[in-house]
């Protein structure tokens, strides 16, 4: 039962960051590998103010929340300035230069990771992270769907389809990006304030490139710009590599053998279904 | 106190240092300016062929020269998989340009993967020392392996300079580059061209590697970074100016050189972060030098209205 908690705590995580991922790629159009960072944000925010001042968990973790929505504008702001092309080499770049600036801050905890991030639940941990986890899940997928589907959603969709037209209606579509890319940056915020409680304990190499090609996987092979294709990749793909576990590899090659198989599987489904397993739903005459 | 022999040491093992970095820039460049993708899958093809020279020469015992050439061919059989079975399905399709970011990246990331399971993830070199036979001239330590290396770029550079400038393949690259669809219509194969830049791309790539090889130790994600250094070159040079990559290379490396001089060495690594950031946010089409303008002539010797036509 405690292994299914735990499992359940991911499951709801991976929705989290593969949702609010989805929103920026999938609804956006905006290219960026980055999310892990944001979810690092949020981890650390809380792993600071938790452990240096005794912050209130709720306030921690909303704290991670605006820490990783404001970060956020230090991309989006002079990538989309320019071209939303600049925004995947910039994300790349923004990535592992925080992570390397976090390596070298002592007062995060340096290569070597924050540890002693207190244990805010005391009985019945697993589950009650586990209600927690999928509580939050809930909330954001429910809130991407609300989104998209009002009539802001449209103004999001409009401009990725077609982001010439949308400017020649006098739209601004810059604002747009750069609210999607702090929104989305935010909720990935919220996942790591949650994933700092739970581990109580964070570090740099947990936010690498490898993080960046789950949560892709999780979007592409469930279905981008479709609301509920993050959900499917995320349950999918945690649930795969529990079946290589039982292999007993060592771990030198658990880790890049998950990592081939989040990467082949998002090749296979670029040729075979580029759609991922959920469509994102067509537009009819009436528009609804 | 800084004296002019250490700051002339500092701006040559810069300068050689450079060397694989202009050919890394050089080789991104050229497939962005011909086929217009982004190829970050370009730090996989680098991770194929050092690991390939890798095997070649300290699992097989083959002659450095038989080494590079299996690593030219397993990197170009990689980059004419990519193009052949990937970016000619994506462009059959008229899949968005985020199905072409995602794959070149993907495929990139898959490579590293099988490396580390294929080779682990210890550093290896390509060279069984890193040391290299040195003479002081002037007070500068030069190194053979500096001399070996600016030489070969500059090779490197002068053959794709006839290969663009003076060659026919060349100028269909560079038709094919200017406007596709009308290079077509002209009777030029740009498939053709396509799959001959990535084989110029993946000789460019082979070189560079093995000349970092034999200088430096790698562990299979090592080429991201490389990489991202040729995308900032690439920035720098200006969008698809392949020699403008290549000084912007040299430049950066120099600059990076120098730094150590005002920068603590824990930091050294951020420094290509910021220039990335300093570059996009600066010099988002590139550093253009301007020409002094030519003076208009008095009367045009050539009428240019379409009646003329």
């Amino acid at each position: 039962m405690e292994y299914v908690a735990s499992m359940l705590v991911l499951v709801g995580l991976y929705i989290i960051l593969a949702s609010s991922f989805n929103l920026i790629i999938g609804f956006g159009g905006l290219i960026s590998i980055a999310h892990p960072i944001f979810f690092a944000l949020g981890a650390y925010t809380v792993g600071v103010l938790s452990v240096q001042y005794g912050v209130n968990p709720f306030l921690s973790v909303v704290a991670g929340f605006f820490v990783a929505l404001v970060a956020s504008f230090a991309l989006s702001l002079p990538s989309l300035r320019i071209s939303g092309d600049y925004l995947l080499i910039t994300s790349i770049g923004f990535q592992l230069g925080l992570l390397e600036i976090i390596k070298n801050l002592d007062f995060v905890g340096g290569a070597s990771g924050l540890g002693g991030i207190p244990n805010v639940v005391s009985g019945q941990r697993n589950l009650v992270f586990a209600g927690v986890s999928l509580g939050l899940a809930l909330v954001v997928v429910l809130a991407v769907r609300a989104l998209v589907r009002g009539p802001y959603g449209r103004a999001i969709k409009a401009m990725r389809d077609d982001e010439l037209a949308f400017l020649a209606l006098g739209r601004n579509a810059m604002n747009i990006k750069i609210a999607i890319f702090a929104l989305g940056s935010g909720m990935a915020g919220v996942a790591g304030g949650l994933y700092a409680y739970y581990y109580q304990y964070v570090t740099p190499d947990q936010f690498q490139i490898l993080q960046s090609a789950m949560i892709l996987t999780m979007v592409v092979v469930g279905g981008m710009g479709s609301v509920l294709g993050p959900v499917v990749g995320a349950v999918l793909l945690l649930l795969l590599p529990e079946a290589i576990t039982f292999l007993n590899l060592p771990s030198a090659i658990m880790g890049p053998l998950q990592g081939v198989i989040f990467t082949a599987l998002v090749i296979l489904f670029l040729f075979l279904r580029p759609q991922g397993l959920i469509a994102p739903a067509k537009p009819t005459l009436g528009g609804h | 106190m800084l004296d002019i022999q250490t700051l002339l040491q500092i701006f040559w093992t810069g300068l050689a240092n450079s060397s694989y970095a202009v050919l890394l820039a050089a080789a991104f460049a050229l497939v962005l300016k011909v086929v217009k993708v982004w190829n970050f899958a370009q730090a996989g093809l680098m991770g194929i062929a050092y690991y390939t020279m890798y095997a070649g020469i300290q699992k097989f015992g083959l002659p450095a020269y038989a080494a590079i050439a299996l690593g030219a061919g397993a990197a170009i059989v990689a980059a004419l998989a990519m193009e052949v079975w990937g970016l000619q399905t994506f462009r059959r399709r008229h899949s968005p340009p985020l199905t072409f970011f995602i794959f070149t990246l993907v495929v990139s990331e898959l490579v590293q993967y099988l490396l580390a399971m294929a080779a682990g993830t210890e550093p290896v070199s390509l060279a069984t020392t890193l040391m290299s036979a040195s003479h002081i001239v002037g007070g500068v330590v030069i190194s053979e392996w500096d001399l070996k290396a600016i030489a070969t770029t500059v090779v490197m550079m002068f053959l794709l300079y006839l290969i663009i400038k003076r060659s026919r393949q060349g100028q269909f690259m560079l038709a094919a580059a200017d406007n596709p669809h009308l290079s077509r219509l002209y009777g030029i194969n740009v498939r053709r061209v396509y799959a001959l830049t990535f084989v110029v791309a993946a000789i460019l790539i082979t070189a560079a590697m093995y000349l970092f090889g034999t200088r430096a130790s790698m562990v299979p994600n090592t080429p991201l970074e490389m990489m991202l250094f040729a995308v900032i070159a690439a920035l720098l040079g200006g969008m698809g100016n392949v020699f403008g990559a290549a000084v912007a290379a040299v430049f950066l490396a120099l600059l990076r050189a120098f730094s150590i001089l005002v920068i603590p060495s824990a930091w050294q690594s951020l420094i290509l972060y910021a220039l990335l950031f300093i570059t996009i946010l600066f010099f988002p089409q590139g550093v253009r030098l301007t020409r002094r303008a030519r003076k208009p002539a008095a009367t045009p010797a050539v009428s240019t209205t379409p009646a003329d036509a």
